[in-house]
Parts: structure tokens; sequence; C-alpha cells
């Protein structure tokens, strides 16, 4: 099968097709190791950097929002001076700029950071591991679905150098605002393609653990982090094509002047625009049927994540593991059906508001279901406090804050008034950045291990959660203060409002915060490059856990295990009374006398 | 350094409306239940976290949870949620349902325009004449249809609104252009206007003064600037300031009248697709 796809791959590549012939030179070629790999762990490896990366770029960006907001119309330190005219007036960020910089730190943190590493990096390092298998079904689509990041990234940036700039209509992208300019065109374009990455990445994750889980492997042997990159799957394959449509309905009318999402004789004089019968609204409808399923895309794989985490180090079974997995269920349903809390305040039917309401209210009880039963995990446990075990409950909290924030704006009528402030920038910190990337630490420090075959140093580790957790806390929790206080988003400069004026104080605070949490996560670098040299050897199973990723050798290679893998039980036997030890691994045969010493021997293996 | 309360209701503009009042005690309900969830949950979990570190020696509880338990933690939740939204639908009912928007005393018409609001009062005659998109263009924002008398006498303001406190004021709102929302702090209240789409916003205002009106959706680089005010007064100064703006559209009116053919604003240009439908208010 892979030879086959191989074959037909480089027939239709020039620049290989003489090494065609040599199948032994290609497959140790550097080009098809580390580039064009078909590898699940690489291509991991590859969604984990390119994330990195651009978390870098979308933290750069949200510095300088920050700055313009804590101190308007004052030349950006160090960089100011090199910026075109275009952006930046005597080195100050001008308003077309400040637009462009909040459209594309969200479109960057949401589209090539946390959805690539949670549904890339994760779901392509743990799912063939966490299952017991050698790859993914699909080796050629995985590529194919990484390869499609980079390029939508650099087509989104290459914005910044047309003509009008990049896109400016916030992540939301709303036309009529977004029907002209060639940055919106880009934007539209490099959403598509990730898009289909997404989509891509998700049937290959359904089809390989539908098919190709260990021996002995049930559903609910799986792992709750495979459980939840499965329901995540589902979510991508049935939600991103409406995104995709949705984004080419965009683009019949900015370039073939469709006039789908554009009524009657607009009065815009921008670009050649014809308008005529469309509705702007439903670009919304659309675009929030795909985007709320997405947060769920950027949340539920690390709920799972943390579960996991959670249960090695309080060494002790999930509580509810099958509530877990129906709750993860419900939510991804429910996600489905609560769209129009986005759009309240849109004009569409108000008797939709009351429908939406009500769904959305109800997707908090499983949300609440999954904060119980973690309680639960750590009640009576025997916990270590791990630099993976620090960020899964740092997770919590702030993810409580961010449940509690989507309540409010669950409420219709309170959301009218809070939606387009910073409540809402405070609750989609929470809930991502408190929520989804404390989770994506504890998943980073977790796996390290196994990705990379050396440990990380704890003491950096720890001190990376102590500052981001501090330093998040104040930078984000003002901003729900901001927000009651009625602090539009999206403003370049707040203070021509005289009832805004007394908040910039409080912004120049979260601002000065915000660097230092920015600042924070070079120690994550840090520790990542530098323990990749100079870190200490990891051994097979240095969490001691149960389940299958920790089977394989410590830096398992093409193909993953070195033994035959059979499943004899769930993957949280923890503290078993079966075992003399405090856990009782997946792979473990049921005592008998021989066939226990054997076992232990792999499960203890440095 | 600031000052910084920690209580987050302390941070709203003041309330200056029926609504708003309404909205504060919903929002008042909804902050405590919060709160109240938010100590609980994190008072547990810090407190299992450090009562069950590891010890040396110490094991943990070999357990998989209870189905009683798991049912619940589901139930008590969905009751409490679901009365929540249940409890605030009649608020939303008040405030969005076109069955439900009171009678007027006084009715405008507002449109967002790339980075200012207008607002179009009735005139002398009380009548907001007919408007139709196939007669918008920048001379003629509302796109009034020329040929219809109650237009003629129709007054159009930018940035500064005046309107009367104690009465049902209903505003129907659109756009020229690309979204914006009309957001009224004080008054708790914001509706995107949506170009090809009159959508009404109510409010019966309380106090008197000038209050900030801002747009709430990014609508181009300007955005920011979109300011407007509000001028609420009582029912005798509005009635002295709307009675000057008519003598002085009154006297403009016949001047034009005097003029032999005064030109008329040109209608916006008209394709096929855009010929045929008026909008009747
Ligand atoms: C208890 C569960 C949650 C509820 C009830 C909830 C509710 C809401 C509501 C009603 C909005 C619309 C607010 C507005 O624009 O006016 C919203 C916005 C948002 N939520 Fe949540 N949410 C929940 C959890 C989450 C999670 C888990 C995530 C992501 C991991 C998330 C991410 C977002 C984002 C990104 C937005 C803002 C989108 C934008 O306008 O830019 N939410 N949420
Ligand atoms: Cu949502
Ligand atoms: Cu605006």
């Amino acid at each position: 099968m892979e030879a086959a796809v191989a074959t037909h791959e480089h027939g239709a590549d020039h620049a290989h097709a003489d090494a065609h012939t040599h199948e032994h030179v290609h497959h140790t070629s550097f080009i098809r190791h580390y580039i064009f790999s078909t590898d699940h762990k690489t291509i991991a490896k590859q969604f984990f950097g390119s994330a990195l990366f651009f978390l870098l770029v979308g933290g750069a960006f949200a510095l300088l929002i920050r700055w313009q907001l804590a101190y308007p119309g004052e030349p950006i330190p160090v960089i100011g001076k090199w910026l075109p005219d275009s952006l930046v007036s005597n080195g100050a960020i001008q308003p077309g700029f400040y637009t462009q910089l909040v459209t594309m730190h969200a479109t960057i943190m949401i589209f090539f950071v946390i959805i690539p590493i949670a549904a890339g990096s994760f779901a392509n390092f743990c799912i063939p591991l966490m299952i017991g298998t050698d790859d993914m079904a699909m080796p050629y689509v995985n590529m194919i679905s990484f390869w499609l990041v980079p390029v939508a990234a650099l087509t989104v940036l290459a914005g910044f150098f047309v003509d009008g700039g990049t896109a400016g209509g916030g992540w939301t992208n709303y036309p009529p605002l977004s029907a002209t300019g060639t940055g919106h065109t880009l934007w539209v374009v490099a959403i598509f393609m990730v898009g289909f990455s997404s989509i891509l990445g998700g049937m290959n994750y359904v089809a390989t653990v539908l098919n190709k889980r260990a021996k002995g492997m049930r559903m609910f042997d799986l792992p709750l982090t495979v459980w939840a990159l499965f329901i995540t799957a589902v979510l991508q394959v049935l939600g991103t094509p409406v995104l995709a449509a949705d984004a080419s309905l965009l683009f019949l009318d900015q370039v073939f002047h469709s006039s789908i999402f554009l009524p009657e004789n607009l009065l815009i004089s921008t670009g050649n625009l014809h308008s005529g019968g469309g509705q702007p609204i439903l670009w919304q409808h659309l675009f929030w049927f795909y985007s709320h399923p997405a947060v769920y895309i950027m949340i539920v794989p690390i709920m799972g994540v943390v579960s996991d985490v959670l249960a090695t180090f309080s060494r002790k079974p999930i509580y509810g593991y099958k509530a877990m997995v129906f709750a993860l269920m419900a939510i991804a349903f429910l996600g489905f059906i609560v769209w129009g809390h986005h759009m309240f305040i849109s004009g569409m039917s108000p008797l939709l508001g009351t429908t939406f309401m009500l769904s959305t209210i109800v997707i908090a009880v499983p949300s609440s279901i999954k904060v119980f039963n973690w309680l639960g995990t750590v009640w009576r446990g025997n916990i270590y406090f791990t630099t993976p075990m620090l960020n899964a409950l740092g997770f919590i909290g702030t993810f409580t804050i961010g449940g509690i924030s989507g309540i409010f704006m669950a409420v219709g009528p309170i959301d009218v008034y809070i939606t387009d402030t910073y409540f809402i920038v405070a609750h989609i910190h929470y809930v991502l950045f408190g929520g989804s990337l404390f989770g994506i630490f504890a998943g980073i420090y977790y796996w390290y291990p196994k990705m990379f075959g050396k440990m990380y140093n704890e003491t950096l580790g720890k001190w990376h959660f102590v500052l981001t957790f501090i330093t998040f806390n104040l930078c984000f929790f003002p901003m729900h203060m901001l927000g009651v206080g009625g602090h539009m988003r999206r403003i370049h400069d707040p203070y021509i409002y005289d009832f805004l004026k007394p908040f910039q104080p409080m912004n120049e605070f979260i601002t000065i915060f915000a660097i230092l949490l920015g600042f924070s996560q070079l120690l994550l670098i840090a520790n990542i490059l530098w323990c990749l040299k100079y870190g200490k050897v990891a051994p097979r199973n240095p969490w001691k856990a149960n389940t299958l990723e920790w089977a394989a050798p410590a830096h398992p290679g093409h193909g993953n295990f070195d033994r035959d893998i059979i499943v004899y039980r769930g993957p949280y036997e923890y503290s078993s009374p079966e075992s003399k030890k405090d856990y009782l691994p997946q792979w473990i045969k049921p005592a008998t006398k021989t066939s226990e010493k054997e076992h232990e021997a792999i499960a203890h293996e440095g | 350094m600031f000052d910084f309360s920690w209580n987050m209701l302390s941070y709203f503009p003041s309330s200056v409306s029926t609504y708003s009042d309404a909205h504060d005690s919903l929002f008042t309900i909804v902050y405590y239940l919060g709160v109240g969830i938010f100590l609980l949950v994190n008072s547990i979990l810090l407190y299992f976290v450090w009562h069950y570190r590891h010890k040396p020696g110490a094991t943990s509880y070999h357990y998989h949870g209870n189905n009683i338990v798991e049912f619940t933690w589901t139930l008590l939740p969905t009751i409490l949620f679901a009365g929540l939204g249940l409890y605030s639908d009649e608020m939303w009912k008040v405030m969005k349902y076109p069955s439900r928007v009171p009678t007027p005393d006084v009715e405008i018409d507002v449109v967002g325009q790339t980075y200012a609001w207008s607002a179009r009062y009735p005139g002398s005659d009380g009548i907001l004449g007919n408007r139709g998109a196939k007669y918008r263009s920048n001379t003629n924002l509302f796109g009034i249809d020329p040929s219809d008398p109650h237009g003629k006498d129709d007054i159009v303001l930018t940035g500064e609104f005046n309107l009367p406190i104690n009465k049902n004021v209903v505003v129907h709102l659109s756009s020229v252009d690309v979204l914006h929302s009309y957001f009224l702090p004080n008054f708790r209240i914001k509706q995107d206007a949506v170009p090809g789409a009159w959508i009404d916003v109510w409010f019966n205002g309380t106090k008197a003064g000038k209050y900030e009106l801002a747009c709430a959706e990014l609508c181009g680089g300007g955005h920011y600037g979109m300011r407007g005010v509000v001028n609420m007064q009582s029912e005798s100064d509005f009635n002295k300031w709307i009675d000057a703006k008519n003598a002085v559209r009154k006297q403009v009116l016949a001047a034009e009248a005097a003029q032999p053919k005064a030109p008329e604003p040109a209608p916006a240009a008209t394709t096929a697709e855009d010929a045929g439908h008026t909008e009747h208010h």
C-alpha cells in the first residue's frame, strides 16, 4: 500500500523521478526523513515546531496591540522606527495597522497554533502510540495535512505586502467589510487551506482509531486522550467543510462579484464592488456553525490530555471514565446546535435567540461534569507535583473561570451588553490560554521524553508554570472588569470615549503583565531546545504510566514498537490491588508466575 | 496604583433606562452564581491537592467512580442552568421580540456609515417618509423616497441626537455600507446595524444627560472613532429643541421652493437588480 502510493506520488514529481528506482536510498534520504516524512512522529514534531514558531509570532502581535492600548500614539519601542509608513506614523501604530494586528493575532493563534498543536501534533503523536500501532491509517494524507499549514500561513502573512495590507476585519471576517481588498482574499484562501488540512487530519484519525487498535483493545480501553482526539476528529470532519463553503462563497463575492453576502446599493467606494440581493448575516451563520465546534476542536483534545496527566500523577483511576466519554460526546453534539450564541446582536430572528440561549446554557452541563470528575480523580489520590501535573491543575482552575464567564454570555440579555467588549476577550483567553494552552503545556512536558528521548528540566519547567500562571491571571482577569465597564474590543484608541478614559491605568497594568507573560514563554522554548541536547536520557516509562505509548522504546523509531502489543485492561489501573506496584500497564499479561516477571521487566526497563 | 475593586459590579457605567436597571439585576444574579461556583470548585480543588499530596508511604484509593454521584452532579447543574435560561428568557423577549416593542412615543431612523452615526427625525408632520435602498446615495443616506411628501420635512442629523426621557423611544436601525453596532453603554443596549435590514431597538430613558454612543462592530480602520452622543432631555427641553429644528427645516424648504426647480439630489445609480423593490415604512 505504502509503496504503491509512493510510486504514484513520484510519478508526478519530476525532480524525484530518477530516485524512484532506488527505493532504499529514498527511505534514508534527508528529505523523506525530515521534510516530506510520512512518519506520524515526525509529522507531529513538524506541527509542533511550526506551532511554537507561530506562537512567538502571534505573541509578538499581541504585545504590539497591548502597547497601543496602554500608550496610544506613542512610538513602539525598538522596532517602531523600522516599520514602514503605511503601518506606523512616527513609529506609532496606525488605526488600519491596529485592526490588521488584531486580525492576524487571532487568526494565527487559532488556526496556526492551537488547532495545529491540539489536533495536529498531539493527535499525530498520541493516537498511533496510544493505540499500539505503527503509524496512521493514511500516512501520505497525513503528510499533506501538515504541509498545507505553512503554505496557508505564508499566504495569509503575504497580505502584509499587498496593496491595502493584510486582512483587517477580525478573525471572524464579517462581510461586507471583508468583501473588498486583496488581503481579505488571501485570508479566505488561507483559511480554505487550513480547513482542508483539518479535514484530512480528521479523516485519518477517525480511520486510525477505528481500524488500527492493538489486539485486545476495545473502544472503552482507549485512554481519554484518544477518545478526545477521536471525537475532535469527528468535529473536524463534520464542521470544517462548512467553513470551506463559507470561505468559497466569500471568495466568489470578492473575485467574481457574486453578491452572496452583499445587499442592494451599498455605499462602499473601495474596490470594484457589485452589490444587491445578498445577506451579510448568512456569513455569520455559516462561520459560527463551524467556529463554535472549532472552539471545541481547540479544547476537547486538551481535556483528554489533562485527564491522562491527572490520573498518572494522582496515581488513581479516572473518576467516572465512561461519564467522561459521554460528556465529551455530549459537548461535541451540542456544539453543533449552539452557534447562534455568537449572534445575539446580529439581527437574526429573536425566536432563534431563545433557542440558542437554552441550548448554550445546557452545554455548560457536560463541561461541569468534566470538572467534577477531575475533582473526583484527585480526591484521595497520591499527588506528585511534576510540571505536567501543575499545568493540568492550573488548567482546571482557569478553565473553570472561562466556563463561568461562558454562562454570563449564554444569557442573551447579558450577552447583548458584554458582547464585543473585553469581557469576551477575557473569556476567550481563559478558555484558550488558561484552558487549551495550559493543557498543551501539560502535554508537551508529559510526552517530551517520548517525543525526543530526553527528559526536560523540572526546575525550569516549574518556573515556567509559576510565572505563566501568575502573569496570565494578572494580565487577563482585569479584562472582565474592562468588559463590564463597556470597553469595546478591537478599538485602536479607547480614550476618545469619556467613559473609557478612567481605564487607561488598568490597560497599562494589563500590558505590563502581558509583556512579562510573553517573556515567560522563553523558559519553555529554552527548556525544549536545551534539553534536546543536554537533557538526561529518558527511560522507557518515566512516569510509571499505564498507557501503551510507554511500552514503546524511549525514543521510538519508524514502526514504533519493538514487541507485540496485546491489551489486557483499561488505561487507568493505578494503585490496583492486582499489582504490588501502584500501576498496572495495559500491556501486562494478567499475573501468572512467569509472565509477571517478564512483563515487569518491560514496564520498568530504562 | 489605580482604583481597583474586586467587585465586578462596581465597574458598570451609570444605569439610565428602565431596561438597564433590569439588566443589572439579572447580571447581579448571574454574577453571584458565578462567584459561588468559582469558590466552590476552586476551594475543593485546592483542598484536595494539598490534602492528598504525595507523602512517603502514601497510597491512593483504587476507585472508578459511582453512577449515583454522576447522575446527581449531572442533574443539579442541568436544573440550575436550565432554570437560569428560562428565567432570563423573559428579559430577552422584552427587549428583542418585535411583538414586545412598545408603541413608540418617539420614532427615529438611525444609520451607521463609516465612521459616523446619523439619525432621521420625522419632521413637523410627525411622519417618517418612505425609504428604499435604491434611493440611497451619499447625499441621501436614508434613501428617502423623493416622491413621498412625508419625507420632505424629515430632519437628518449626524453625531449628536436629542431624545426625551420617560418616553418609549424606538430606533429603526440600519447601515449603508458595512456592519456597525449601535452600542449605548449606559442603556446596556447593543444591536448590529446591518445593511439591507431595518432592525428595531427601543429604550425608555430615566435620567437626563449626555451619553456616549459607540460602534461595537469592527468596521474598518476608523472604527474606534465612530463615536456619537445621545442627549437625553426632559420632555419640555426636547420639544423646544425639536421645534427649533423643524422651524429651520421649514425655512430651508421654503427657500428651495422659491428657487425655480431646485436640483434634486440625484438618486444613486440604479442597475437592473437594484430596481424594483421599495421598502415600505
Ligand atoms: C461553559 C462553556 C462555554 C460557554 C457557555 C460559552 C459561551 C460562549 C458564548 C455565549 C460566546 C459568545 C460571546 C459573544 O461573542 O458575545 C462565546 C464566545 C467564545 N467562546 Fe465560549 N463558551 C464556553 C466555553 C468555551 C470554550 C471551551 C472555548 C474554547 C476553548 C470557548 C471559546 C470561545 C471563543 C474563542 C469565543 C469568542 C469568539 C469571538 O467572538 O471572537 N468557549 N462563548
Ligand atoms: Cu461558541
Ligand atoms: Cu465600527
